[in-house]
């Protein structure tokens, strides 16, 4: 019979996660994909990581994922942002070759060992007693699986606008999946639309690049993976940037009635960050300037992707906007930008392991769930992999705590507040920033993985030889002293300005702010640079973390108090109507996550605890 | 708004009296108020009307009033029912109402019902308790600020400044490359040394206003037999301690509330400590005296003015009154700390008493001080200290991670005595601010 423990349809950055952490796993998977060729394909501009974006990848990655072994592949601009800032909010961004990205991601899924990849397109799913039990082909063909993962990003019911002009679609050349959207939206769930749009692609040879300001990549080179070796990055080029001026703006402000957001055409919700141009003349009509990165879409490739002007103008006025810009002037649009529209699923319809609560084994991972951006996608994909193979081999979800990593903030504001536009990942979305680091990634989750069966030998190993690294490290800092009038420390003193007036530990010195580990004496032990950036961060944020501690154990009784699954809100004296409704339609499985519900109050929540005592007082 | 239940009680004491008043609330008010009194007048006006039983038979002539939804005490609709002050009548109008299907009110659930419908905040609602417990003038007057919302404002004022000051760091972190203007975060530094400074104020106010609602508690200590129960009778203008000449008589201790000026406050009679206590018990009663001591905001440490003896018991702060005044023929005068007085004459109480109000630090008539609780005293504290710390880092030029992390708590700390704020929320003031996005 044609079957699978788990189904994976759609081959973009949730879907090749999802599928990939199944096959490591150890479950027999299928992936079902319109085009293999377009596996990995980078829809938008061929970039990963940025700031809460590489928190994700990097996530993802001491996971056993995908993402960030294949941008170290591809990588061909790196830059870490924030840099003159702490260890917490530095993230490095990586500038892809698109043809190099996808190579290695299908590279990947094809070593795979239990993952069959099929081309096809889902036209409907068998759902009985509300459980999933097969999917149907567009050639009548039926595969059974109990868990299948939907990761069909914009392809559902997808509009794309150019000026007044709309066009059926998910991406510029590929069929949106109209008949599953159809299906979809004929089940329980609530749907809801979003917008997002692209920048006009230009040819590089038209670009006169003298007058652009390069922007070059960090040295030393940083790589995005903890497996990845510099060997295998490709060559390392330059970006560019320029801007737009009161010329661009003033054609911007003549065509605006062409534009279907003004229009009234698009009837989504864009993002508040990452507007169209029009949106930011628009809207922040005081500023007569923005800038614009010229970013390279490969190395062998023609294209620039001049990140900073979405546009859903007609092709007419964006010709007229791009020569309006500097270095731009007789810039050829090789292809025009548009803006697309498409379904989303209300994701408080879902549980946290991403299954949906109310169809059994049907789980939805990526821009299905209202999210923006590869990085928010590959994280959903891994989790919702992790858990449909758990489902598949009868264990307990997998759920990872807002304390714990991004992936858990991430999934946890999906399932509690819902979006009302593309969600993006910011670092001052995790109230425990401090701890979620870039460095320390594996340190959180690589055991975890390894656990579950989805972390490499390689990653193991490394992990293991860091974590063994940094500990003795720590005690040699807390161990060694610094006397005063030394050479040690009158370097340090040259170095950083701060005397050293009686003997202090190392690991003392390290919580100044000017002192760097780099200044400190030399022990025997060769660290890596996220080592060292994990040592620092510990030391310097030691007292805060503290603190940040405290806080997540007086959550954790919240979080450790369950809430009965058929709970009677109408009995709870006290709660408003309103709140009784958000909370049944919700159903928080803890106190901590109705806590977190948008409109329950923490008198509601304090009602609702006196409740639940009273409760468990009568029945014990 | 919560429509599921209506809710009715007595809105004035019980007992008899001119008026009694009778609040209900709730969605069903209007039509279980016109099936007892026929129409209405428009909202918010009196109706002079005859409030009838379902049988027909008149319960009381009286007054009804609608207040419509969102207009009203709770937010729901609500109806006054204003009739004689008659227990018997009060009752047979709730027991009708509750025929007609509302349900007699918990205690506090028309507060609670307001603050739900965000008609009042947290503040506003403890501070309607606290007004109707209010014992004093000057309890009441803060009460009163404190429901009015002054109290509130002047955290949401700090709350604004905070979000203001978080959304520049926060912006800072999370868009580096967005061009935002850095010279702004100098002056960041600068506005929160104010916000601080005013938390500071704002702090001593509670605390008044802590002190306030739990009253003041003052000690009367000295040594046996120099007036102490004497003193506190006449403070308290009746016999409440037993006097008598034989030294040690004050075992237990005895304690009455004191209006003064508008505050209550609490004198506590102790024993008389001397060195060698006569028995078991006088030990006992010289033990506790020591933990009223402690307790106290301030001691009156009452001695004989013709034989003044050593008395060297921690007290904290103290006054001192020389007794039996009258024994010594007008030749004494009054210091800052000293007074004298005569119990039996009562000459010299009005000088001690303007002392100890002043010594309390209750000022009167100036800043009001706002009733509280001890939970905003928390708060309020450690909003200060996490601005501090917000201040002392970007003196010391660290990271700005961790200035943000202060501006977290300092913002959550004062959250919580009104209302808390998301990170989505915050984002969203961002958003606002600065353009967003490349």
């Amino acid at each position: 019979m044609n079957k699978y423990d788990v189904i994976v349809i759609g081959g973009g950055h949730a879907g090749v996660e999802a599928a990939d952490a199944c096959s490591r796993f150890g479950v027999k998977t299928l992936l079902i994909t319109h085009d293999k060729s377009k596996t990995g394909e980078m829809s938008c501009n061929p970039a990963i990581g940025g700031i809460g974006k590489s928190h994700l990848a990097k996530e993802v990655d001491a996971l056993g994922g995908l993402m960030a072994r294949a941008a170290d592949k591809a990588g061909i601009h790196y830059r870490v942002l924030n840099s003159t800032k702490g260890q917490a909010v530095r993230a490095t961004r990586v500038q892809t070759d698109r043809d190099l990205y996808k190579a290695a991601i299908q590279d990947f899924l094809s070593s795979s060992p239990n993952l069959t990849i099929k081309e096809g397109s889902v036209v409907d799913l068998d759902i009985k007693n509300s459980t999933i039990k097969s999917v149907i082909t567009e050639k009548g063909e039926k595969i059974f699986s109990n868990s299948v993962i939907l990761t069909t990003g914009t392809f559902l019911g997808g509009v794309m606008h150019t000026g007044l002009e709309q066009s059926s679609g998910g991406r510029i050349g590929d069929p949106s999946s109209d008949k599953l959207a159809q299906k979809l939206r004929g089940l329980s769930l609530k749907v809801g639309r979003l917008k997002t749009g692209t920048p006009p692609r230009l040819n590089k040879h038209s670009i006169d690049w003298s007058l652009l300001s390069p922007q070059p990549g960090d040295t030393p080179t940083p790589l995005l993976s903890y497996t990845s070796q510099a060997s295998e990055r490709p060559e390392q080029l330059n970006c560019y940037m320029t801007r737009t001026n009161q010329k661009t703006h003033q054609v911007i402000l003549n065509h605006l009635d062409e534009s279907p957001m003004y229009s009234g055409l698009i009837e989504g919700v864009g993002p508040r960050y990452c507007p169209s141009i029009e949106d930011k003349v628009m809207r922040f009509s005081e500023r007569d300037s923005h800038q614009i990165f010229a970013e390279p879409e490969g190395l062998n490739s023609d294209l620039i992707y001049p990140n900073g002007i979405s546009t859903s103008l007609p092709l007419k006025a964006q010709k007229e906007l791009i020569k309006s810009i500097k270095g731009f002037e007789n810039a050829k649009i090789v292809r025009p930008g548009y803006a697309i529209e498409y379904d989303f699923f209300d994701p408080t319809g879902l549980k946290h392991s991403l299954e949906t609560k109310t169809i059994s084994g049907l789980f939805f991972a990526g821009q299905i769930n209202g999210t923006t951006g590869y990085e928010e996608a590959a994280a959903q994909g891994i989790v919702a992999g992790i858990n449909a193979s758990l489902r598949a081999t009868n264990q307990e979800a997998f759920e990872l705590q807002r304390d714990e990593a991004y992936i858990g903030v991430l999934i946890d504001d999906l399932v509690s507040l819902g979006t009302k536009e593309p969600y993006r990942m910011f670092t001052s979305r995790a109230e425990y920033r401090l701890i979620l680091r870039e460095d320390n990634a594996d340190m959180r989750l690589t055991e975890k993985g390894r656990k579950l069966g989805i972390v490499s030998d390689l990653l193991w190993q490394k992990y293991q030889d860091k974590r063994d690294a940094t500990n003795k490290e720590i005690l040699r800092l807390k161990k060694d002293k610094l006397k005063p009038n030394t050479p040690e420390a009158k370097k340090i003193k040259k170095q950083t300005g701060e005397g050293i007036s009686s003997n202090i530990s190392l690991f003392e010195i390290l919580k100044r702010p000017k002192v760097l580990h780099s200044h400190l004496p030399k022990g025997e032990i060769t660290l890596a640079p996220n080592a060292v950036d994990e040592i620092e961060a510990s030391i310097k944020y030691e007292g805060y973390i503290k603190r940040q501690k405290i806080d997540i154990e007086r959550l954790q009784r919240n979080e450790n108090t369950p809430i009965p699954k058929h709970i009677n809100y109408e009995k709870v004296v006290g709660l408003s109507n309103e709140v009784k409704q958000k909370l049944s339609e919700a159903r928080p499985e803890s106190l901590a996550r109705a806590s977190r519900l948008p409109g329950v109050t923490p008198a509601a929540i304090s009602l609702l605890m006196i409740y639940l005592k009273k409760e468990r007082k009568a029945v014990g | 708004m919560s429509k599921n239940r209506t809710i009715i009680a007595p809105a004035t004491v019980p007992g008899r009296g001119g008026v009694s008043i009778i609040r209900m609330s709730g969605k069903l008010s209007k039509s279980i108020a016109e099936s007892m009194c026929g129409e209405l007048a428009d909202a918010w006006r009196f109706k002079r009307c005859s409030i009838k039983s379902r049988g027909g038979s008149k319960i009381d002539d009286g007054m009804v009033v609608f207040f419509k939804s969102p207009n009203s005490y709770t937010g729901d609709d609500v109806v006054e029912f204003h009739c004689h002050g008659n227990p018997t009548i009060v009752n047979l109008v709730i027991e009708e109402a509750v025929d007609l299907g509302a349900v007699v009110a918990e205690p506090g659930e028309f507060t609670k019902t307001a603050f739900l419908n965000e008609k009042i905040d947290l503040v506003q609602a403890e501070s309607v308790a606290d007004l109707i417990n209010a014992q004093s003038k000057t309890a009441v007057v803060a009460a009163n600020s404190s429901l009015s919302g002054e109290f509130s404002e002047q955290i949401s004022f700090l709350l604004d400044g905070i979000v203001k000051a978080r959304v520049v760091v926060e912006a800072n972190i999370d868009f580096p490359e967005e061009e935002i203007d850095v010279s702004v975060l100098e002056s960041v530094k600068e506005e929160l040394q104010d916000f601080h400074a005013e938390i500071n104020e704002l702090l001593s106010r509670v605390k008044e206003g802590v002190k306030l609602r739990d009253g003041y508690s003052v000690a009367i200590v000295g040594p046996p037999n120099a007036g102490k129960s004497s003193l506190l009778n006449l403070l308290a203008k009746e016999e409440l301690a037993i006097t008598s000449k034989v030294p040690g008589t004050t075992r237990d201790l005895v304690k009455t509330s004191v209006n003064i000026g508008g505050v209550l406050i609490e004198f506590v009679d102790t024993a008389g400590v001397r060195h060698d206590p006569e028995g078991p018990i006088e030990e006992q009663g010289i033990q506790r005296s020591k933990e009223v001591i402690k307790k106290s905001n301030l001691c009156l440490l009452v001695q004989d003015a013709t034989t003044v003896q050593g008395f060297d018991v921690g007290l904290g702060d103290f006054l001192t009154v020389l007794n039996k005044s009258d024994l010594l023929e007008g030749r004494f005068s009054n210091t800052d700390n000293t007074f004298y007085l005569s119990c039996s004459t009562g000459q010299g109480v009005e000088e001690l008493l303007k002392a100890l109000i002043a010594r309390l630090g209750i000022d009167e008539g100036e800043e009001t001080v706002f009733l509280s609780r001890q939970r905003h005293e928390i708060s309020l504290r450690s909003g200060g200290l996490f601005l501090e710390e917000a201040i002392m880092s970007l003196s010391e030029g660290q990271v700005l991670e961790l200035v943000a992390e202060s501006l977290r708590s300092a913002h959550s700390a004062l959250g919580d005595i009104i209302r808390p704020m998301s990170a989505d929320d915050l984002l969203g003031e961002i958003f606002s601010e600065f353009c967003i996005g490349k």
